[in-house]
């Protein structure tokens, strides 16, 4: 295993509140809600993993018992339900097939709100932004109490989200919008 | 390419500076010694981008004071960058070439004749490049064909023109290895696909007039007061939304001894470009930056 204290970042005489610090900052840079549908979750989950190991080793080390961490929300992205008819698109699509998902949504004759909603999600997942945008719209004003519809397209409507550490906050986005997004989030997650 | 990638000066340190001015006449001196001296004039930031996101994970950034035309008095600090910057130079040469080429086959006589004779100072840089990176000369060959198709269909397909662009860029992380593969290939499409828009955004006026393809012509009304609001922060939204996915991306890499630069660079240049640029309060003119108001 690699060193912990490389990990974070850290040197090994650094007080624990230093440690609890850099834990904290790499936790919000990588936190599931960044990645959140990013064809590079996967990655942000890995780093998530190993910082989550390294903190709690170095408080294992120092006798501090368990680190309480982030727990670290699993990511999943699709857990909204949806018909069978579109299960098979919403896997491609989490698994990265993405010529998969595409061919099933253009052979598909039910265009409703969840065709649009995975339209989007496609086109997000190509980095192809305008299309995703206008797509998630559509969704969301055919079916205004979807609340998978309704993240996603303010979501989309807001730019996104990236953490740019102490630097400027110039996603569009303000903390209050996030948490909400959030607190959405995990609600679907249950 | 076209200059838009920038760091905000005023918050850069003093060794950054130094640092990233170092990696700028290193891709020049670079540029020189594998593709003579014509190849010189294509410099730009945006490729010093490049470079810089190429040599990400080469632990040791070497460096030695060298004069050049530029500074023929005083040696100055440039970066000595090995493969990278060889690559990075490579893919200029490469890039402008063809899009030369395209300004040839696109515009009329006169016109025509001074991209023609730039064309004829790049020739021998170009042939040297593809023969060095044959994979990335098909490619971008390729790519810039699709886009030409699209740009003659008028086509208002925002995403799919801007992608035949980003594709290009992305590919310079092909091969890669495989860490920084998937990661930086995202950085640079969205990198790309930024550019594009930007510059589309930035030319629209002009495009207007003249009849050129402008993607955004294509894809919004507009009329004779420009672009409306609604469509203006529509164009914003999506611009910071590639600079988000930029930002997220870059996070992700083990960025070292660059770290500085490429925060600044990330996380405060491009979302000030973009603001500016939509203010019209900055416009690029000959690959430099010209204060519009002074307000600024």
């Amino acid at each position: 295993m690699n060193d912990p204290y490389k990990v974070l970042g850290v040197s090994p005489n650094a007080s624990d509140d230093d440690i609890k610090k850099a834990y904290r900052e790499q936790a919000r840079k990588y936190h599931p809600d960044n990645y959140h549908d990013n064809p590079l979750s996967d990655l942000a989950q890995e780093k998530m993993k190993s910082i989550n190991e390294a903190y709690d080793a170095i408080m294992r080390m120092r006798g501090g018992g368990s680190g309480n961490g982030f727990a670290g929300g699993g990511g999943q992205s699709y857990s909204g339900g949806g018909s069978g008819q579109f299960s098979q698109v919403r896997m491609a699509i989490q698994t990265g097939n993405l010529a998969q998902a595409e061919q099933l949504l253009n052979a598909a004759t039910d265009r409703g709100a969840e065709w649009h909603f995975l339209m989007g999600s496609l086109a997000y997942r190509k980095g192809w932004l305008d299309q995703a945008r206008q797509h998630i719209n559509q969704a969301a004003s055919m079916e205004p109490q979807n609340r998978e519809y309704q993240t996603a397209a303010q979501q989309m409507n807001s730019g996104g989200f990236a953490y740019r550490g102490g630097m400027g906050n110039q996603g569009g986005v303000d903390m209050c919008d996030c948490c909400t997004a959030l607190m959405c989030m995990n609600c679907l997650c249950r | 390419m076209f200059g838009y990638v920038i760091p905000v000066q005023q918050e850069l340190k003093v060794k950054e500076l130094d640092q990233f001015r170092a990696a700028y006449c290193g891709l020049c001196h670079s540029l020189q010694a594998h593709y003579g001296l014509s190849a010189r004039f294509i410099l730009n930031y945006d490729f010093t981008f490049l470079a810089i996101l190429l040599s990400v994970g080469n632990e040791k950034v070497k460096y030695s004071n060298k004069r050049c035309i530029a500074h023929p008095l005083k040696k100055r600090k440039c970066c000595v960058g090995g493969d990278a910057f060889h690559q990075a130079a490579g893919f200029s040469v490469i890039l402008t070439w063809w899009r030369l080429r395209d300004g040839v086959q696109d515009s009329g006589l006169f016109k025509g004749l001074s991209y023609r004779g730039a064309g004829l100072l790049l020739r021998r840089a170009y042939k040297k490049a593809a023969q060095d990176f044959p994979g990335f000369d098909t490619h971008c060959r390729a790519r810039l064909e699709q886009l030409r198709i699209l740009e003659q269909a008028n086509s208002g397909e925002l995403d799919q023109v801007a992608d035949a662009f980003a594709g290009i860029l992305s590919y310079a992380a092909h091969g890669i290895d495989e860490d920084k593969e998937r990661t930086l290939m995202q950085l640079l499409y969205h990198t790309g696909r930024w550019i594009y828009l930007i510059d589309a955004y930035d030319d629209l006026e002009q495009d207007k007039q003249s009849g050129n393809f402008n993607p955004l012509v294509a894809r919004f009304q507009v009329g004779e007061a420009g672009l409306t609001d609604t469509d203006r922060d529509w164009i914003s939204t999506t611009l910071h939304h590639s600079a988000n996915l930029i930002t997220s991306a870059y996070n992700l890499l083990p960025a070292g001894a660059w770290r500085g630069i490429l925060e600044n660079i990330i996380y405060l240049g491009f979302p000030a470009v973009t603001e500016r640029v939509l203010n019209g309060q900055f416009r690029r003119r000959w690959g430099r930056w010209e204060r519009k108001d002074t307000n600024q």
